[in-house]
């Protein structure tokens, strides 16, 4: 497949996501702010979401839960609020809506409309009622991913989609999981009001039920922390991702991989990703605590960049085109009008 | 040219009580309450909705062509801007003999302008025997001089052609004008009778409509015949300037209908006289191009230097047969406005024989007697510049003001070579359904023409409306819309005609009626 083709699949499926992702964590983060009873627990939840943002800096620090939402999800210098989440993906998409199905199109393209035509500005809509503003938008996204699950060929578009979703999922993970990391870390006792700051980080996951599931509902820090990063069944942790992201990677080098560790620049990729699934893989809970959560999450954050550039350098740019197929083409350009002009004295 | 019959027994559609053909050529009415007879059941039937529920299938069709994002890119304005070509929901037929006129005109046509095209970059058989000026053919803006003496496979140029077609008051066809280039439009043939299958399936039994969907896998099958010798399995791709082309939802269409790569200039390269794209898993060869890049833009080392889309080497290994491009290379200076005039004498020249269809009277400001008579009648004629399409640079004389004219004079006197001139015609009316009723709006045909190892005419055609009240410009980028236009395989059966001609019996005619709405019904000729 054309490299442009597969740069804007891999990109479009990573966008999709993360909308995803933010549509999620501002749902998670109002049901936090009911729970919680009042605005300034609420806010304190937002606060690390700005990191060092416009916002923070606009708003010493203070912004309202309303004005945190709006900048999450129509600020439009914010690069990853929602609005420019989904104009990026339908963009990318746009570009190679023939190597897509109609159906994914589609989708994107309504889910993009409903909230253009919504937007922008401080929606009433979204401010009165957010669950019924941003469900649809959720559930449209998650949508096209489904689409793509059962409409695409199992060839390269599909295998790019997936990479992508599942580096971008991994990535926002550990993003999301590094800014709640002092709460997670502080183990321990656990107070009832840390229980429902841990349901939230789990609900911001959208692990809550699975969790519940699999340890039945006790929260533990420990716990949690292996859940989110470790456990080889839920399909949004860290390690499922990575293993996701691998088994698609593998599909793509294909048989670069028979050919020997030095045939391919994407072969970088492969062994980049390898690694790190590997430790996640082979990684005890303990010793992540033991290293510390946030140096350990700092670490995936940064191979999974690596893995991301490496992809990008080995199939996403094309090779370079030598000045010397100019001349040629410039060469054989003067040869044939030569021959030409010998036919036409002929 | 005959006159369809009409079913004078039938009322007009209560849809349409005071629908007046205002003396134009309808295409659905033969006088005020005329119906003509492949029209009837479309009648009935469109008596049995109710004006509610024609709106809601408008609408429901509006939807469809924008969340399948069919939409076209506006020129000359902001970046991203997307509009729908407006819809409408009342198909335009033809009947099996206008279509036989037709196809076999536009066959004749396309194949003498190949011969024309043939001979213009071989031995100008046709210049020396005084047919058609030299000066007219070499200075015209299309033509390469550098493509003398190349061969194209099968010999054939223009691979994709798209004529549109005009009737005038009696209902006769006409060619207003050749597209050879880049012809485009094709894509909203097919994707209007999809969503016309989508939002008014009912009336698709009562008719024997000839499918359209065939024209991507014809046009594949086209792309491969045309594959170099070397080839063994040719690499086929569709070439599009990018996202912000007016008709890259059309690129896409064919690219996936085909089931091709969609490229760009920027996707490949030219290496030791090979065209090439750049893949995940390297270079692949690319055989045959469809192009949807004008000429001018495809290969900055032998056109414009500025040019982003093309590919640098692609001419040249177009030259040496390791490529081939559909369409070929320089046949602009057969679709040339000025050169059109001479289209009727091309084709006796070369096939001896008289034009199917005619072309519309053509006045070329290049001829010292017709200059005088386009700048003595400007509020009479349409003023083309023969440069430009999309309808722009036009004046449409009666609808112009007089400065406007002036304007067009001084152009047309400075420059004659880049003008023509035509009379105003009184194209062809077909109802619309315009707010909450129907109204009658101009329209003209578009069909397609393949031309691989022979020539297919696509049943079907885009019929463009001029949406505006009065208009005559149809073009998409100046506010015209399109129908669904079917191609009759044979005319309807009539049924439910009542026993006595002068009688109607209005319950057979809109049966499912609301009582309500019988308040509407006009008797027969109540208009007239």
């Amino acid at each position: 497949m054309l490299c442009r083709v597969a740069d804007d699949i891999f990109w479009m499926s990573r966008y999709v996501e993360r909308g995803i992702a933010v549509g999620r964590l501002i749902d998670v983060v109002w049901h936090f702010e009911l729970d919680a009873g009042d605005q300034e627990a609420g806010s304190d939840f937002w606060a690390p979401l700005l990191g060092t943002s416009r916002l923070a800096a606009e708003t010493h620090g203070q912004p309202s839960a309303s004005q945190v939402r709006h900048f999450l999800t129509f600020d439009q210098q914010n690069p990853s609020s929602l609005v420019n989440c989904i104009r990026k993906a339908r963009a990318a998409a746009q570009g190679v809506r023939e190597s897509i199905s109609s159906e994914m199109w589609e989708q994107l393209n309504t889910v993009y409309l409903r909230l253009t035509t919504t937007g922008p500005s401080p929606s009433p809509v979204a401010e009165d009622d957010p669950q019924a503003f941003y469900q649809p938008i959720r559930n449209g996204m998650q949508f096209v991913q489904g689409l793509a699950d059962s409409t695409l060929l199992r060839d390269e578009p599909w295998l790019f989609f997936c990479l992508g979703r599942s580096l971008e999922r991994a990535d926002t993970l550990s993003r999301i999981l590094t800014l709640q990391a002092p709460l997670l870390q502080a183990a321990g006792s656990a107070g009832q009001d840390d229980v429902v700051r841990w349901l939230a980080v789990l609900r911001s996951c959208g692990a809550a039920e699975a969790y519940s599931h699999y340890y039945s509902l006790l929260i533990e820090p420990a716990r949690v922390i292996e859940f989110l990063l470790l456990n080889p069944l839920f399909p949004q942790s860290i390690r499922f991702c990575l293993e996701t992201a691998m088994n698609a990677l593998e599909a793509i080098a294909g048989p670069v991989m028979l050919a020997g560790p030095t045939s391919g620049k994407g072969d970088l990729a492969v062994r980049a990703l390898g690694l790190l699934e590997a430790r996640l893989r082979h990684t005890a809970v303990d010793e992540v605590l033991e290293e510390g959560l946030e140096s350990f999450l700092g670490d995936v954050q940064h191979r999974v960049q690596v893995v991301s550039e490496h992809v990008t350098a080995g199939y996403l740019r094309d090779e370079p085109q030598p000045g010397r197929l100019v001349a040629v083409a410039r060469a054989a350009m003067i040869m044939a009008t030569q021959q030409q002009q010998q036919r036409r004295w002929a | 040219m005959t006159s369809v019959p009409t079913d004078r027994r039938s009322t007009a559609s209560d849809e349409m009580p005071t629908y007046d053909p205002d003396g134009f050529w309808d295409e659905m009415f033969a006088g005020p309450g005329e119906v003509r007879l492949h029209y009837a059941e479309l009648a009935r039937e469109l008596a049995t909705l109710g004006p509610a529920d024609v709106a809601r299938r408008q609408l429901a069709a509006d939807h469809s062509f924008q969340a399948r994002g069919i939409t076209f890119a506006v020129n000359q304005g902001v970046e991203g801007i997307e509009k729908i070509m407006p819809f409408d929901l009342v198909p335009r037929m033809i009947t099996p003999t206008e279509w036989q006129q037709i196809e076999r005109g536009l066959e004749q046509r396309v194949r003498a302008l190949n011969l024309f095209l043939h001979d213009l970059y071989h031995d100008q058989k046709i210049l020396e025997d005084g047919v058609v000026p030299h000066e007219l053919v070499l200075g015209a803006k299309g033509y390469r001089r550098e493509f003398r003496g190349v061969d194209v496979p099968l010999g054939v140029y223009t691979h994709v052609v798209g004529s549109d077609l005009v009737r005038d008051a009696t209902g006769a066809f006409y060619i207003l004008e050749d597209n050879l280039r880049t012809p485009s439009g094709v894509s909203y043939l097919v994707e209007n009778r999809r969503v016309m299958k989508r939002t008014w399936p009912q009336i698709f039994a009562s008719y024997d409509v000839r499918p359209v969907e065939q024209y991507p896998q014809d046009l594949l099958e086209l792309l491969l015949a045309i594959a170099p010798p070397i080839a063994d399995e040719p690499n086929v791709v569709v070439l599009s300037p990018g996202v912000y082309n007016s008709a890259y939802y059309e690129h896409v269409f064919l690219a996936k209908a085909m089931g091709v790569e969609l490229v760009r200039g920027s996707d490949l390269f030219v290496d030791d006289a090979t065209v090439y794209m750049r893949t995940t898993r390297g270079r692949r060869r690319v055989d045959v191009i469809y192009r949807r890049v004008d000429d001018d833009y495809l290969d900055p080392l032998t056109f414009r230097q500025d040019s982003l889309l093309g590919v640098a080497g692609l001419v040249a290994t177009y030259r040496l047969g390791r490529v081939s491009l559909a369409n070929a290379i320089g046949t602009g200076v057969a679709d040339d406005k000025a050169i059109y005039a001479y289209v009727p004498r091309i084709i006796t020249y070369y096939l001896n024989e008289e034009p199917i269809i005619p072309n519309v009277q053509t006045f070329l400001a290049s001829e010292p007697s017709d200059l005088k008579y386009i700048v003595e009648n400007l509020d009479k004629l349409v003023v083309k510049s023969v440069d430009e399409s999309g309808g722009y640079g036009m004046l449409i004389g009666p609808h112009s003001t007089a400065a406007e004219q002036e304007e067009f004079r001084q152009r047309i006197l400075e420059n004659p070579r880049s003008y023509i001139a035509q009379p105003t015609l009184a194209l062809s009316r077909h109802p619309c359904w315009v707010d909450d009723h129907f109204e009658g709006r101009h329209v003209d045909l578009r069909p397609f023409v393949l031309f691989g190892r022979d020539v297919k005419v696509t049943p079907g055609g885009l019929t463009r409306v001029a949406l505006r009240r009065g208009s005559l410009v149809v073009n998409s980028s100046q506010g015209g819309g399109g129908k669904d236009t079917w191609v009759l395989g044979s005319l309807p059966v009539a049924r439910g005609e009542p026993a006595t001609p002068d009688a109607p019996d209005p319950a057979a005619i809109a049966p499912a009626l609301p009582a309500s709405d019988t308040a509407h019904a006009a008797p027969l000729g109540d208009d007239a």
